[in-house]
């Protein structure tokens, strides 16, 4: 890949070092229940095609100095494609040489004739910087260079105006595109007028909302371009996943042509499955997966191996940070030796990170997905996954994380307790024989479509016969014409509003606001520092009042949060428990697209909802032992949105007759819900924070409503025992929703009989974190309970075309 | 959820298209839109017929025809102000540049427009173009209206036209402002090529050297106010504009348009009285001034185009005229700067003597006298003498809290400096006597 990799240290005995460790592992465990799965993947030789005699020799030679003589074959073919002006999207792992198939054409593009221009975009700042090293690397090779930028938000004004006329490429991403390029493409002339190639890199990262934003953004583009008389060819890059070609024509809405076939060398692979010990059988109880995943990061450490750890969640980050730096403390005089990385570190702190990296002068890095993407950091010899990453797809990008091109390394997956993650760790095969993830995307999803379509008549007014997604455009058009937005002159739509209307959509999250973390404690010095930052829809749960906010291995106590300003006020502290947040959410149905009545009497429905979440209160959970400590009530603000479910509901006789006390029945519900949660995610392979979950009760009238927390309290109200008919709510987290519940609707059945089976094969016996969820705060019977209510849906699995009932 | 046809229910519900913005509706002064609070329109559009003959008429315009089609135009003549004719001098000052052709008055063109917004970028429109040039002795003006987007081709052909005609462009912030957003313009309509100006004078920046510093804000309307004399009237909110031009496309009522106009007109007017105003300043500021605070604003613009002298002299004129204590320090800083500049050291240590204090400007006055005795007066010990001075007053600044930590950290650091180089100075002529002692 980059020249920079050959800096990293390496050892020949790696690979015997690694057989090493993993032969202490396998003495320690000896049962399979531990190390489920231990699967060598043999090295790989390259595959070479010579460089194409089209390619400049001016060109041909800055590569050949930069030691590349011959292509790798998939680099090859992507290059002949784009020379044959077809659109492409090439699937490459980690570290095989992607930006060669984008470059090559580009440039050569560029050298043929200087007038070609080129539109890069990166999900994130920090990749496109990396390619401008890159980029400005080959261009001082060349006599004629060419003119390479980036544009973003931290480009100064000043310097604006040179890249649009001078950038040869452009480096950028979806967010400045949308708010800063597209809005301003007269500025922009020379670009448009001369746009010949996009390149869409770590395409996969364009999926569900992230992705249906771009797929409208890219309309806008291609709207604009051909305004200024250009029709760009796209070049993607994706890591592997099932349908890289689908989603790149949905993303660019034109025919592509998937190369596949990866030419790069590969060193010799381990790839652990390691499943923490069972502690309590009966309880189902597992040793903590942090504790588990720490003890093999120390054991890989300790041999001197360059590691990265992941975790997946930020909290989880700094817990292990802490652990790992607490057993490698760092030399005298020697910088410390374990460091950690994610999106609220502040930049210049991360390409510290990402230089020590390569240079071998960290050992150890712990982070979150952040690293996952093609950041620069060379190749390091072992990953831990911490936890299963949530889909097949980014489990094998943090893997690729760990590979030499020589010499071996490995890659160990430790697995929490979360059903999820039982799943795969006790069905190696399932992983490692199956397809990747599809990635979805609704393009066409309304609210994101609207908000963009409002953009796009700004950029330039809409005629009656263009079209923007499959939508009907004039129907949408008037409606934003009667809502004052737009105006109707000579046939075409005009944007009529004071409003810059790309300001108010940010492409990340409901609301682009981020808080900042102040750390307070220099206050009186008159210096309060600004540590950190975290965006909105984690701020509610991170840092409200009383929370312990960790960053780099430090604990904080939030003394204050000020919602309105966005800042949250810390103050650095010493105590050994961190905190939880509870949320409570509440859906409420707006209108069914389908529902049908099945066994039970149960029915299954997908349609609109109104979800309300709050953050309620917070748990103080000790280190180490996971005891809950301590719990403290929140007031904070209601979040609100429209957004589209699938639901079951259970039938008041279906419930009535079971064998149970109404709070186990409640108990069972929520277990219930808690599987069918997970095995949706397995099933929609969707990450789990695409989908949230949610017990209603469903009223037999609008008049008679039932609070339903209430309800879960009190002990026996007579009259709801009379109503009571849940609804479990599965719903797309995302306003106007992702394209998830319909197609969750019609595999209903399957989703039924794999969470029944999911539950009846957990060895545990009144239910556990792996099946109905962890029994704390539960009835002793939740199990049985889901798998009763689970035995009567099931009874009946095939749907009945032909019992189709009407909304009640 | 892959619908073809959007249900109109479910469009109803998207917050996308609900005006977020409820401010907007609900703004003060904001009674004559046709939303209600609910941000709801209180008529459809379709129930008021477009009627042009009473647009015309409401706002005494002629349509006009080109070959992009029609266009509205709406002209009027005003005595006042009266026509001026400018010195080359002047506009050197603040266009060195310019071709010679800048001070005739028959190239000039005035140019104002109202917009749909003002955040820029290609969905703004300027929905009137105000132009206007001297006519028997007066002032010609004449206004181009947007009717529909549809006609603005039509309208960017003809304010072309005007501008070939007159190609000395004269605005009031037309450089960050108008005249981009005119370019977007021509750009978007893609058949009408760009019109090129031979000069654009912009009054904006002269108006802030000049007036700032006495009114605080640099408004077209409160130059007219405090620099003219003039009285606008009843003149509307500028915030106000666009929703009105909203309003009028949504089918409101074209009289309301009126406000408008006359509003883009008084622009006009006070840009044109301001320009005459401005440039017989810089032509004859010392028989002009008003007050200190003209004069040292001319001096300033003086200055900055190296006309050094006659930057001295209005600044000597001004100090000695009454000017507030920030801006007396200023000019006897510049003043001190040219003197020095020429040589005159007298008068450059009598301003930095006097200007010695415990302010940004006071230790700048240290420093420059501290290098005036170490490199021009070769007096090392009296330069060591006003450093330590220097750092005295530091001193006492921070023990009674008078200076902020970041600014004293700076200038003891250099006071420091420059103290730790005047020593090893005045060590050297002792140590190199020893060392010839020594040979000998």
């Amino acid at each position: 890949m980059s020249p920079s990799e050959s800096l990293a240290p390496r050892t020949r005995e790696s690979l015997q070092t690694i057989q090493d460790f993993l032969g202490t592992l396998v003495a320690r465990y000896r049962s399979d229940e531990v190390l489920t799965a231990v699967r060598q993947f043999p090295a790989r030789e390259a595959k070479f095609r010579p460089m194409p005699a089209w390619v400049t020799s001016a060109l041909a030679e800055a590569y050949r100095r930069k030691a590349i003589e011959q292509l790798y074959s998939h680099q090859a073919s992507t290059a002949e494609l784009v020379r044959d002006g077809k659109n492409v999207v090439v699937v490459t792992p980690t570290a095989s040489g992607k930006t060669l198939c984008y470059n090559l054409p580009v440039l050569n593009a560029v050298m043929e004739n200087p007038d070609t221009r080129a539109l890069y975009l990166f999900p994130t700042k920090a990749l496109a910087q990396d390619q401008l090293a890159e980029l400005q690397d080959l261009s001082k090779r060349l006599d004629d260079g060419f003119g390479v930028f980036t544009y973003d938000g931290d480009t100064p004004s000043d310097a604006r105006k040179a890249i649009r006329e001078r950038g040869h490429i452009v480096l950028s991403n979806p967010d400045m595109l949308h708010t800063g390029i597209l809005p301003h493409h007269t500025k922009w002339m020379r670009l448009f007028e001369n746009l010949r190639y996009i390149v869409l890199d770590e395409l996969h990262t364009y999926r569900g909302v992230f992705g249906s934003h771009l797929a409208n953004i890219l309309r806008r583009l291609k709207r604009v371009a051909k305004f200024y008389g250009s029709d760009p060819q796209f070049i993607c890059c994706s890591a592997t996943i099932a349908n890289p070609g689908e989603l790149a024509s949905q993303l660019i809405e034109k025919e592509v042509e998937v190369v596949e076939d990866n030419g790069a060398p590969a060193g010799e692979k381990l790839f652990v499955f390691y499943n923490p010990p069972m502690v309590n059988r009966n309880l189902g109880i597992r040793r903590s997966y942090i504790n588990e995943a720490t003890r093999v990061a120390k054991e890989i450490l300790a041999r001197k191996l360059q590691t990265i750890v992941f975790a997946n969640s930020r909290l989880h980050t700094e817990i292990l940070l802490t652990y790992l730096k607490q057993a490698n403390p760092p030399k005298p005089g020697q910088p410390e030796p374990i460091r950690g990385y994610r999106g609220g570190y502040l930049p210049g702190e991360r390409r510290e990170i990402e230089r020590g990296l390569r240079d071998g002068r960290i050992l150890g890095v712990v982070a979150t997905n952040a690293l996952e993407l093609g950041i620069d950091v060379g190749s390091l010899d072992a990953c831990v996954m911490a936890g299963y990453p949530g889909t097949i797809a980014s489990t094998w990008q943090r893997a690729g994380r760990a590979g030499r091109r020589t010499g071996s390394s490995c890659a160990v997956f430790v697995a929490s307790s979360a059903p999820l993650d039982q799943f795969i760790v006790q069905h190696p095969d399932y992983f490692f024989e199956r397809l990747t993830e599809h990635a979805y995307i609704q393009p066409d999803n309304l609210e994101i479509l609207v908000n963009h379509l409002k953009c796009a008549a700004f950029e330039l007014p809409i005629s009656p016969d263009e079209t923007f997604g499959n939508v009907d455009l004039p129907a949408l058009c008037e409606q934003l014409g009667e809502a004052g937005f737009l105006h109707q002159s000579g046939g075409d739509w005009h944007w009529i509003d004071e409003a810059y209307p790309a300001d108010t959509i940010s492409l990340r999250s409901v609301t682009s606001d981020n808080f900042v973390i102040i750390d307070t404690t220099g206050e009186d010095r008159g210096k309060p520092e600004v540590i950190g930052e975290v965006d909105f829809s984690s701020a509610l749960t991170t840092v409200h009042p009383n929370a312990i906010y960790i960053h780099q291995g430090h604990q904080y106590h939030v003394e204050h949060l000020d919602f309105d300003k966005r800042k949250a006020y810390v103050k650095p502290v010493n105590v050994d428990y961190y905190t939880d947040a509870i949320r409570y959410t509440q859906v409420r149905v707006l209108e069914v697209a389908e529902e049908q009545a099945f066994a039970g009497p149960a029915a299954r429905a997908h349609g609109d909802v109104l979800v309300r979440s709050q953050v309620v209160g917070f748990k103080k959970i000790k280190f180490f032992t996971n005891e809950n400590v301590g719990s403290g009530k929140l007031e904070l603000p209601e979040n609100e949105m429209h957004t589209t479910s699938f639901w079951l509901t259970l039938g008041h006789s279906l419930l009535a007759d079971l064998p149970f006390g109404l709070s186990e029945r409640q108990s069972g519900i929520f277990g219930l819900l808690y599987a069918l949660g997970s095995m949706a995610t397995l099933l929609m392979m969707c990450d789990r924070r695409d989908l949230g979950t949610a017990v209603g009760e469903r009223p037999p009238s609008a008049a008679s409503e039932i609070n339903w927390e209430d309800f879960a309290v009190s002990a026996n109200p007579p009259e709801a025992e009379a109503f009571f008919e849940p609804n479990l709510y599965i719903y797309d987290a995302y306003p106007g929703g992702i394209g998830i519940s319909e197609p969750l609707y019609r595999v209903c059945d399957g989703l039924l009989s794999r969470t029944l089976e999911l539950i009846s094969a957990c060895p545990c016996e009144n239910g556990c974190p792996s099946c109905v969820g962890p029994t704390a705060d539960r009835s002793e019977r939740t199990k049985e309970v889901a798998l009763e209510i689970l035995g009567r849906l099931c009874r009946d699995a095939k749907f009945d075309s032909t019992r189709t009932a009407e909304t009640a | 959820m892959s619908e073809r046809y959007v249900s109109l229910e479910r469009l109803h519900r998207l917050k996308a298209l609900r005006r977020s913005s409820a401010a907007d509706a609900s703004a003060p002064g904001l009674h004559g839109s046709w939303l209600n609070d609910a941000g709801d329109l209180l008529f459809r559009p379709k129930t008021i017929p477009y009627d042009p003959a009473r647009l015309s008429e409401a706002l005494g315009a002629t349509p006009k025809t080109n070959q992009y089609g029609e266009y509205l135009s709406v002209r009027c003549w005003c005595a006042q102000p009266p026509r001026y004719s400018p010195d080359l001098r002047p506009l050197r000052l603040l266009l060195p540049e310019a071709p010679d052709e800048i001070a005739d008055p028959e190239h000039w063109l005035f140019l104002d427009t109202e917009t749909t917004g003002l955040a820029g970028g290609s969905g703004t429109h300027a929905f009137l173009v105000g132009v206007a040039w001297w006519e028997d002795g007066g002032l010609e003006i004449e206004q181009f209206f947007l009717r529909e987007q549809s006609e603005e081709r039509a309208l960017l052909f003809a304010l072309r036209e005007r501008i070939a005609e007159r190609p000395i462009l004269v605005t009031f912030n037309g450089k960050s402002f108008d005249w981009p957003l005119l370019e977007t313009r021509y750009r978007m309509s893609r058949k009408i090529s760009m019109p090129s100006p031979r000069a654009h004078l912009d009054f904006l920046h002269p108006a802030r050297n000049l007036w700032r510093l006495r009114l605080g804000s640099v408004r077209l309307s409160e130059l007219e106010r405090h620099v003219l004399g003039w009285d606008r009237g009843a003149d509307l909110l500028s915030g106000l504009i666009p929703q009105i031009y909203f309003d009028y496309l949504r089918g409101g009522p074209p009289e309301r348009l009126v406000p408008v106009l006359n509003h883009n007109q008084m622009d006009l007017r006070g840009l044109a009285a301001l320009s005459s105003r401005t440039l017989s300043l810089l032509s004859d500021a010392e028989n002009l001034g008003l007050d200190g605070l003209e004069l040292f604003g001319v001096s300033r613009i003086c200055e900055k185009r190296g006309e050094d002298t006659r930057a001295r002299k209005l600044y000597e004129k001004s100090i000695s005229s009454i000017l507030p204590t920030e801006t007396d320090r200023a000019a006897r800083r510049s003043l001190a700067r040219l003197a020095k500049r020429e040589g005159d050291y007298d008068l450059a240590c009598e301003l930095w003597k006097n200007a010695l204090g415990n302010t940004r400007h006071g230790y700048e006055a240290y420093e420059q006298l501290a290098i005036y005795y170490e490199h021009k007066a070769r007096n090392p010990e009296q330069a060591q003498q006003v450093v330590r001075q220097a750092l005295d007053e530091l001193r006492g600044a921070i023990q009674v809290g008078d200076i902020t930590p970041g600014a004293h950290r700076e200038f003891k650091a250099r006071f420091d400096r420059r103290m730790e180089r005047l020593e090893r100075k005045s060590r050297r002529p002792l140590l190199d006597a020893l060392a010839i002692e020594a040979q000998a």
